[in-house]
């Protein structure tokens, strides 16, 4: 057994690392470029692209550099850290796995995304949807012209800027049905588009489409499978950023605690608090191990894959609720404060728990795919 | 035993529905009710009402125009403003200065004060705080140096809660340096306009301006804004948390959000079914009455023996401890009940007057916003570790 990285995935992480530390070294340049009209800096993308931290999260088939699990982990872990807002998420993790997990995967496309040039969204959830996989109201009809797609998408990450949007839509069958789900590749021209920035300053979309063209690129159990492998691929990617958060959400209380003076003695000198950064501690450790797990069996057999998905997903949602709690608690007032980094650590690790399956969503997920 | 509430009590409670339901602007319960942002008009509209009523200051005895209510009939009262969905009587006026200044106060302060508090003239700050001492109280470092016929007052207070409407602020000052930390702190009325303070916004996690720090130099103080005793304020101070600690538990607010909780979950769907009727999810919420319904007598059991003259001990830390964590609690249901749809933020939608569609439910923009915000009623007022330390010392004999 070896728990260690390569040598060649260490000197990856260091470069990425050293990427994002020079490009938000303050909070303040996240919340900046939160602000920026396209919800994020087009230049920090770029410069990524060369230096290939997009690469690293798509696969050589495909050409890229990377993309098994371990490489989305080693990339998301250190996004965690630096709460950088740039679509790394979007098109990086979530359109990219989907353009590669159909039949006939979209290679320009795909290159053009290694390259900085082109942002696709990935647009499956609905207003009402929760988390489902299946759930799709949006609807696909076949006419001489193409298809057309009628409906509403909602909470699309990065859905303002992407020039192209992949979009479930159901071709038959009820609204809950495993079958009849078709995927489309969508024009973003003429789609109404309506953008926020989410409370934890990440920019997402509400779609809304009208008589819209789209190109058919999966139906019915291929698209299905699609769906699953992105939302996996999403799922670990936001359970690695996670981990990343939690460590500096440790850190920084660790060390705040070791100068923060009351009573005449570093109020880190508390046994009532020790006793909880040990089990702050000891939750990360938790998290830490089964994102691991998740990463190095994302190449195995679905089933494998899903289930261990799901757990970290489920473990970084239960533990993300304390470390954040935990880590405003024991800074006091200072954490109540927008000025101060480690709010923003913590309302990140919070919301992280509403996209992709809440830890409600994938215990009932681990628990069928654990049931004999 | 008698859980019920006598029959004067029960026509107490309907005539204060009866009259909040009639007087209160309806424009300002909407807007408490969708948690948007009040105005100083806001506060001050209600307080004044409430003040032609005679009902504003709950806690002073009637001859300073107080309602002399005993505590069974203020706790129904402050029920009862939540439920209307008031405004809260900002405390710092009526709830914290008015009864210190009643028990310590000159009968000149009296007379200037308690009637300006009623009708609203002067809106006080609680200068506590300070950056160095927050848990530990007693260290703090603004320094009022004597000077005969005024003070001269150097130093800084924060987390100065609705600071940027006050006029006024009561300060814990240091007045003799040499002494022990409790022993030098005075008690000072400080007039906002004085040359030499500054006041500046705190904006906290969720974008919203409700603190502040105040900066002092060189601020001169009449001798006479000295409340009681130089070098005798902290027992004024501790005699004033005592208050800042009634409704500590928040029974009421936390009803209020339950039943929001219900509706929305059965509103919200699940794999097709109404949210509520998932087993898992249901029977969270079923967990979370089981504890407010076992608070609520808990409350009642100290509410009523404080009505028979018994001030609570330790019971209001404890109830601090449970009220904050159940409270805390209700914010984090409705996060998880309504899933995605906490993520879209829009800060517009808390002004006044915003009338755009909101994004999904109506009910959900204002919520991962409330989980937040509500972070800080377990580190205010005595942080929940702060209550720990006093329970155990008051009570086990270690
Ligand atoms: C929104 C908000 C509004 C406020 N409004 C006002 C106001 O209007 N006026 C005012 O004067 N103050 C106000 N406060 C200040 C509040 O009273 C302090 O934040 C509180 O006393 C805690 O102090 P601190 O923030 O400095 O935390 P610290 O005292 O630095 O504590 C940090 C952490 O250590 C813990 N801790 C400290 N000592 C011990 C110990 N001995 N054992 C175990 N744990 C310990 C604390 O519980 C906390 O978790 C407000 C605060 C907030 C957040």
């Amino acid at each position: 057994m070896d728990f260690s990285l390569s040598e060649e995935r260490k000197m990856l992480q260091e470069t990425i690392a050293r990427f994002f530390e020079s490009h938000y070294d303050k909070i303040d340049k996240h919340h900046f470029n939160a602000n920026l009209p396209d919800g994020f800096d087009n230049k920090i993308w770029q410069e990524s692209a060369d230096l290939g931290i997009i690469s690293a999260l798509i696969s050589p088939d495909f050409g890229g550099l990377g993309g098994t699990g371990e490489d989305i982990s080693l990339v998301f872990e250190l996004i965690g850290k630096s709460l950088c807002v740039e679509p790394f998420l979007s098109t990086g993790v979530l359109s990219s796995t989907a353009l590669s997990s159909i039949k006939k995967p979209k290679t320009k496309i795909l290159s053009e995304i290694i390259d900085g040039s082109f942002l696709v969204s990935f647009a499956h959830s609905e207003m009402n949807s929760r988390y489902e996989e299946c759930h799709v109201e949006t609807k696909a009809v076949s006419s001489p012209k193409g298809w057309i797609i009628d409906g509403n998408k909602s909470f699309v990450l990065n859905g303002d800027t992407s020039k192209k949007v992949i979009v479930s839509a159901r071709i038959s069958g009820e609204i809950n049905d495993k079958n009849g789900i078709g995927i489309f590749l969508i024009d973003k021209d003429n789609i109404k588009t309506r953008s926020y920035n989410t409370i934890d300053g990440y920019r997402a979309a509400e779609l809304e489409f009208k008589n819209s063209s789209g190109e058919l690129i999966a139906k019915d159990e291929e698209a299905l499978k699609c769906i699953i492998k992105t939302n996996a691929a999403g799922a670990l990617a936001l359970s690695a950023e996670a981990l990343g958060i939690m460590q500096i959400c440790f850190d920084t209380t660790l060390e705040y605690l070791k100068t923060r003076k009351q009573f005449g003695k570093s109020v880190g000198s508390f046994q009532a608090i020790q006793h909880r950064l040990v089990d702050m501690m000891l939750e990360i450790e938790q998290v830490k191990s089964s994102v691991m797990l998740a990463s190095a069996t994302f190449e195995a057999d679905e089933k494998t894959r899903e289930k261990h998905v799901s757990a970290a997903k489920n473990l970084v949602g239960r533990a993300g609720k304390i470390i954040a709690e935990e880590t405003i608690q024991m800074h006091g007032g200072i954490a109540m404060t927008w000025e101060y980094s480690i709010a923003h650590y913590a309302k990140r690790l919070i919301m992280i728990d509403h996209l992709m399956g809440d830890a409600d969503h994938h215990r009932d997920r681990f628990r069928m795919l654990s049931s004999i | 035993m008698n859980f019920e509430y006598s029959e004067k009590e029960k026509l107490f409670r309907i005539e204060i529905k009866d009259w909040l339901e009639n007087t209160l602007p309806k424009s300002i319960s909407d807007k408490v009710r969708k948690h948007q942002r009040l105005s100083k008009q806001d506060y001050q509209t209600f307080m004044t009402i409430l003040n032609d009523k005679g009902w504003l200051a709950t806690h002073w005895p009637t001859e300073y125009g107080g309602t002399g209510w005993n505590a069974i009939e203020k706790h129904i009262f402050e029920e009862e403003i939540i439920i209307a969905s008031a405004p809260r009587i900002v405390p710092f006026g009526t709830i914290m200065l008015g009864p210190v200044l009643i028990e310590f106060g000159s009968e000149e302060q009296k007379k200037y004060y308690l009637p300006r508090i009623l009708n609203g003239e002067d809106w006080w700050a609680q200068g506590y705080s300070e950056p160095g001492a927050g848990s530990d109280l007693a260290s703090l470092k603004t320094r009022a140096v004597n000077m005969g016929d005024h003070y001269i007052v150097n130093g800084q207070k924060t987390w100065t809660t609705l600071g940027q409407h006050a006029n006024k602020i009561f300060c814990l000052v240091k007045t003799d340096i040499n002494s022990k930390p409790q022993s030098g702190i005075s008690f000072l009325l400080i007039d906002m306009d004085t040359p030499g303070i500054e006041v500046k916004p705190i904006i906290t996690l969720d974008g919203e301006h409700e603190v502040n720090e105040v900066w002092f130099t060189d601020v001169k103080v009449p001798i006479k804004n000295l409340v009681g005793k130089e070098n005798e304020g902290w027992t004024y101070a501790k005699y004033l948390l005592t208050f800042e600690r009634t409704g500590i538990a928040g029974v009421p607010y936390s009803k209020t959000a339950l039943n929001h909780l219900k509706v929305i979950s059965q509103k919200t769907f699940k794999n097709g079914k109404p949210l509520i009727e998932d087993p898992v999810f249901s029977s969270e919420i079923a967990e979370l009455e089981i504890d407010l319904l076992a608070m609520e007598i808990f409350n009642l059991r100290t509410v009523s023996a404080a009505s028979k003259g018994k001030a609570p001990g330790m019971e209001s830390s404890l109830l601090k401890i449970k009220g904050t964590l159940v409270r805390q609690r209700t914010t984090e249901l409705l996060r998880k009940a309504i899933g995605p749809q906490a993520l879209p933020y829009l800060p517009e939608q808390f002004d006044e007057g915003w009338n755009d569609t909101s994004i999904g439910p109506d009910y959900a923009g204002t919520i991962a916003k409330q989980y937040f915000n509500m972070r800080k009623i377990s580190i205010y007022g005595g942080s929940n570790e702060i209550q720990k330390n006093i329970v155990a010392k008051a009570s086990f004999g270690l």
